[in-house]
């Protein structure tokens, strides 16, 4: 039992089959619209987590490199000075917060953030008709001029908190309610959410091992200085790309 | 009479009338700002203030006096997601019919729940209070707390914001249930006041 949490990610890039599972999985909790091919044109589209995908070698000895980027939730976050109202904080469980109905849509946290995952409402969000009934009540649906983020879905944090508060019960590390969406998509298990406060927590072991002399451990634009709350794993290869053979 | 003394001038009939016009446009800005004003702060507190503050009307005029103070059932016993759910739910006609199918045969509120019953439809309850949709409040949180605090059970908790619910004739909002409310109350409690505590 710790006194507060520090909520974070590790992901393993290593097993990471670039299915798209998570980003499914998170438009769908969180209640995003649905992206139509000409909002990609225009750099719109939202995905509060999405997967960049890198080609390493040359034919025929090509690798496909997946990397999924959602909200590092920084612990000295460059989006959060820049805002006027305060809108984007961070609070003491170690998340980065987007207050919606703070927020004017000045865009100055979507600038400032180095990951390109804050997405701004262009427009007003729509559903068809046969999807209206599918939006997840526990989270507000952002109307237009508005800033949106990952938010390591809160709305299940507070819901667990809150159970785990009634049943006098531990707040369990890995439970499938407590953990993002995205979290419990993962059909390789590439994403491990939990606590990082807590040293017996499944991220803290995977932190502690991977970021030690030679551990496979980074985070993203470390030299930016960010503090992200998600630990990346390097991928290992099996074989290492070599020229083919004359 | 010295002469260059000041006499006021008789005015003529043109500039009495335009006198005139200009007290009928003054009298007209006057009641329309009053008007205004009327709306501005009666929809800051979210409820009308010139007629006094009735709830609205009901598709069923349900007397919650009769099934409260006469009967004595509790606010959980039709409200039964609240001390569970985020939601307090407002119950489907077929609650209402496992009394309802025996007695109260010559009121007209019946006749038409019974009658939406068996078609089949839902009665469509005009909501009282409501929240914004940036704004997650939970019943069940609220009412466990109280409830562990006062050493009450869930029913006498939901007074606290909701008020004489029994007494009502027509059920009211009684708190303005804006924001300054939440933070005070929760202040008072040492409820967290994050933000995230209940927007997300």
């Amino acid at each position: 039992m710790v006194d507060s949490n520090k909520w974070g990610m590790v992901v393993d890039i290593d097993r990471c089959t670039g299915c798209q599972g998570c980003v499914v999985a998170c438009q769908s909790e969180n209640n995003i619209p649905i992206n139509l091919e000409e909002h990609f044109n225009q750099r719109r589209a939202i995905q509060w987590i999405r997967i960049e995908r890198y080609w390493e070698g040359e034919y025929p000895d090509v690798k496909a490199r997946f990397i999924p980027i959602m909200c590092q939730h920084c612990g000295s976050a460059p989006c959060e000075p820049v805002c006027p109202v305060y809108a984007t904080y961070h609070n003491n469980e170690g998340l980065n917060v987007q207050v919606y109905n703070r927020c004017i849509g000045t865009r100055f946290c979507a600038n400032g953030c180095p990951y390109h995952v804050r997405f701004f409402n262009f427009w007003e969000p729509e559903w068809p008709e046969s999807l209206k009934n599918q939006l997840n009540p526990d989270v507000t649906v952002r109307s237009r001029g508005i800033m949106e983020k990952c938010s390591f879905c809160v709305q299940r944090i507070q819901r667990s908190t809150r159970e785990s508060e009634r049943d006098n019960e531990v707040l369990e590390d890995g439970d499938r309610g407590l953990n993002p969406a995205c979290v419990n998509a993962c059909a390789s298990n590439s994403l491990i959410f939990g606590n990082f406060n807590d040293p017996d927590s499944t991220v803290s072991k995977m932190k502690e091992d991977a970021m030690q002399e030679g551990g496979r451990g980074y985070r993203l634009m470390e030299n930016l200085g960010t503090d992200t709350n998600v630990i990346y794993l390097r991928k290992v290869d099996e074989f290492v790309v070599e020229a083919p053979h004359g | 009479m010295i002469p260059g003394d000041f006499q006021p001038q008789k005015p003529t009939g043109t500039q009495l009338a335009k006198l005139g016009v200009l007290g009928v446009v003054l009298l007209g800005v006057f009641i329309g700002i009053v008007l205004v004003l009327t709306f501005v702060i009666s929809s800051w507190l979210g409820r009308p203030v010139i007629f006094g503050h009735d709830g609205p009307d009901q598709p069923i005029e349900f007397p919650h006096e009769t099934h409260v103070e006469e009967l004595g059932m509790d606010c959980t016993f039709c409200h039964r997601t609240v001390e569970k759910e985020a939601a307090a739910s407002v119950p489907a006609a077929g609650l209402c019919m496992t009394c309802h199918s025996a007695v109260g045969d010559d009121l007209e509120g019946i006749t038409k729940m019974r009658s939406l019953y068996e078609d089949g439809r839902s009665i469509h309850w005009v909501r009282v209070h409501r929240v914004p949709d940036h704004v997650h409040f939970v019943h069940e949180a609220h009412i466990r707390y109280f409830s562990e605090k006062d050493g009450v059970e869930a029913k006498d908790v939901c007074a606290t914001c909701h008020g004489d619910v029994a007494s009502m004739d027509k059920v009211q909002q009684n708190r303005d249930l804006k924001m300054g409310d939440c933070v005070s109350c929760h202040k008072q409690n040492n409820a967290p006041t994050d933000c995230v505590t209940c927007h997300y």
